[in-house]
């Protein structure tokens, strides 16, 4: 460690980053190597997006609009402590409002795109902040509750809403040519990487920094922050906001991929998902909501379907549920600080073990 | 000389129909190590919480610099120069020692809202709390994590992330609270470091009457929610009512 000071700045990023990196290359070629694996070009097969690499391509975008939204959630969980049950509401809202800007104004593709996700995250971002406002005085289950509350009222409402099809929702087609998911996937592939990458180094960045700091303290004894002299509300109400502007981001990111707006994104899924992949991936950690995330689709992705082995059929998709509720409890007891927290904590104490003797006695 | 920088003028506090604290006044002067003693459930602590605002009296004053702070929230009185401990070890557990006691410092100051900047480039704010951190002894711990000190570094933590803002007033609610009896000694004189270094007003809760008779300007006793005497240390230890209500109890060797 003390050797590493004496390197050059961006030798010293490369180093603690490479990590990283490497898995961040591998995204990169990932739908080529895919390609060249298994023979499917990336870009499609006889013009229509066939093939194995545009299928995983469409995996991994789901994988990183997950993230997104999950690495949104740890902003508020993992890193400030407040528990939240309304996420979905930002993820659902964001996708509605830039898909009536797009579907209902004549403001065209482009400009639509813009105005439209302008819009939507700035309305994500007040809603949290009012949210947080009326009720973040509110600790612990009460102010979780209360994000329950008006998510759901939202989720019910907007379910009837004749203007947006109720239930049914409404298709999204009035977007940009080049986000096309159906004809340009792999362009989407690659925004949706940046995005990641983006939202990622914004957390990072923001947790290091004073304010991020403070964030810490609040999660680790808000009372104690205050009588220090820190307004913790104010702290809070930065992370939700912005928690819920991120959220707001990859709900559009959906919408535009699926073409399709609907309330199913405003239900209680997209609260629960983010919530077990960050416990599952590690609690406030910067990892932990990517690994939570890729583990938990991907392996959805693999085992969530019939197996034939030999003369038996074995259909995990009808028990997925139950094995995801499995998994979660066993992490959950055994591994409470998830997959990055039990390894870091593993690392920290075998530095704590080669820890001084003195400066603490008793 | 004989200024009064903390005052609390009938203080009371209710805790449904318990009566904690019971129409307590006090005057601290600016300069003083004032000392509040009783025992075990006299509402010292209670008293504390009124005092730096964690609770608002059920009825009172809290005048703090010649300024009414009743109403002043919890948060902003650190920024008036009101700096407390508490008796239960109250620390950042995950983050590390130096980040207790930095953390401390930067909420004084005006870079609470910068995102984009590494919190240690503000090398200010580190570099004070070292100074605090090797004060109370703790510098060779800065980079582990709080919650692995043992008890005794905690008690120190908890002193040093109060110093570290360098406020006007200490509160100490019983810092030597469960430590052992050999380090109490070197943890009174850190205060009494602190106490000469600058014209620090310091207001002590303890339970030990040993301690306090040393080091206090002014002696306020509580017992069961009132303040039952107050004067300097030779007054208190010659006060029959304390004699018989406290000091009886204090002394008895099986308790501790
Ligand atoms: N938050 C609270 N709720 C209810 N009762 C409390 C609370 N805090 C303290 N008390 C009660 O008030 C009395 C005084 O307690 P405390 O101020 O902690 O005394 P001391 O610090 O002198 O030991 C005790 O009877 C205690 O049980
Ligand atoms: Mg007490």
């Amino acid at each position: 460690m003390q050797s590493t000071r004496s390197l050059p700045r961006w030798r010293r990023v490369f180093q603690s980053n490479r990590l990283y990196l490497a898995v961040l290359m591998f995204l990169v070629v990932f739908p080529h190597l895919v390609g060249w694996i298994t023979g499917d070009s990336p870009f499609g097969v006889g013009g229509r997006p066939r093939g194995q690499s545009v299928f995983w391509q469409s995996v991994f975008i789901e994988v990183f609009i997950l993230a997104i939204l999950t690495m949104s959630y740890n902003l508020i969980f993992g890193f400030t402590g407040v528990i939240s049950f309304g996420h979905a509401l930002f993820f659902g809202l964001g996708g509605y409002i830039l898909g009536l800007v797009l579907q209902m104004t004549d403001l065209g593709p482009e400009i639509g795109l813009v105005i439209g996700g302008v819009i939507g995250v700035a309305i994500c971002g007040l809603l949290g902040f009012l949210m947080g406002l009326v009720s973040l005085r509110l600790r612990g289950v009460y102010f979780a509750i209360f994000t329950l509350a008006i998510a759901e009222m939202f989720f019910i409402y907007i379910g009837r809403w004749p203007l947006t099809n109720a239930e049914d929702g409404f298709a999204l087609n009035n977007i940009p040519e080049l986000l096309n998911s159906t004809r340009n996937r792999l362009t989407y592939y690659y925004l949706a990487l940046v995005l990641v990458v983006l939202t990622f180094l914004f957390i990072r960045r923001l947790i290091n920094s004073p304010t991020g700091k403070v964030l810490l303290a609040i999660r680790e004894n808000e009372n104690r922050a205050q009588a220090i002299g820190y307004n913790t509300l104010t702290f809070k109400l930065v992370a939700i906001t912005l928690a819920g502007m991120m959220a707001a981001g990859a709900g559009m990111l959906h919408v535009i991929l699926n073409k399709k707006v609907g309330p199913e994104t405003l239900g209680l899924t997209y609260t629960v998902d983010p919530l077990l992949m960050t416990i599952i991936g590690g609690v406030g950690t910067h990892a932990g909501p990517l690994i939570g995330t890729a583990g938990l689709h991907l392996s959805e992705r693999v085992f969530n379907r019939e197996f034939i082995i030999g003369s038996t059929t074995i259909n995990i998709g009808q028990n997925w549920s139950l094995i995801l509720g499995i998994v979660f409890i066993v992490v959950v007891l055994v591994f409470p600080q998830g997959v990055v927290g039990t390894w870091a904590r593993w690392r920290q104490r075998r530095r704590a073990a080669r820890a001084p003797t003195e400066g603490g006695d008793v | 000389m004989d200024e009064t920088i903390l005052e609390a003028r009938n203080l009371r506090k209710q805790f449904g129909g318990l009566v904690a604290v019971d129409d307590v006044s006090l005057r601290v002067r600016r300069g003083s190590v004032h000392s509040i003693i009783g025992p075990n459930g006299a509402g010292k602590t209670t008293f504390f919480n009124l005092l730096t605002g964690t609770y608002k009296p059920t009825r009172g004053q809290v005048f703090f610099k010649g300024q009414e702070i009743t109403q002043v929230p919890l948060y902003r009185r650190a920024h008036l120069g009101m700096g407390r401990s508490f008796q239960i070890t109250n620390i950042f557990p995950n983050l590390t020692v130096l980040e207790n006691a930095r953390l401390a410092v930067q909420a004084m100051s005006r870079i609470n809202f910068q995102f984009f900047r590494r919190a240690e480039s503000f090398t200010r704010f580190t570099d004070r709390a070292l100074e605090v951190l090797t004060l109370v002894g703790l510098a060779d711990m800065a980079d582990y994590p709080a919650n692995v000190l043992p008890h005794g570094g905690k008690r120190k933590l908890e002193l040093a992330i109060l110093l570290a803002p360098d406020p006007d007033v200490l509160l100490l609610d019983e810092p030597t609270a469960g430590m052992a009896s050999e380090q109490v000694p070197e943890l009174l004189a850190t205060i009494n470091v602190v106490r000469q270094q600058g014209q620090k007003t310091i207001v002590l809760v303890e339970h030990n009457m040993n301690v306090v008779m040393n080091i206090s300007d002014v002696i306020t006793v509580m017992n069961l929610g009132k303040l039952l005497a107050e004067g300097s240390p030779a007054e208190i230890s010659a006060n029959q009512t304390v004699q018989s209500v406290y000091l009886g109890e204090l002394y008895n060797p099986s308790e501790n």
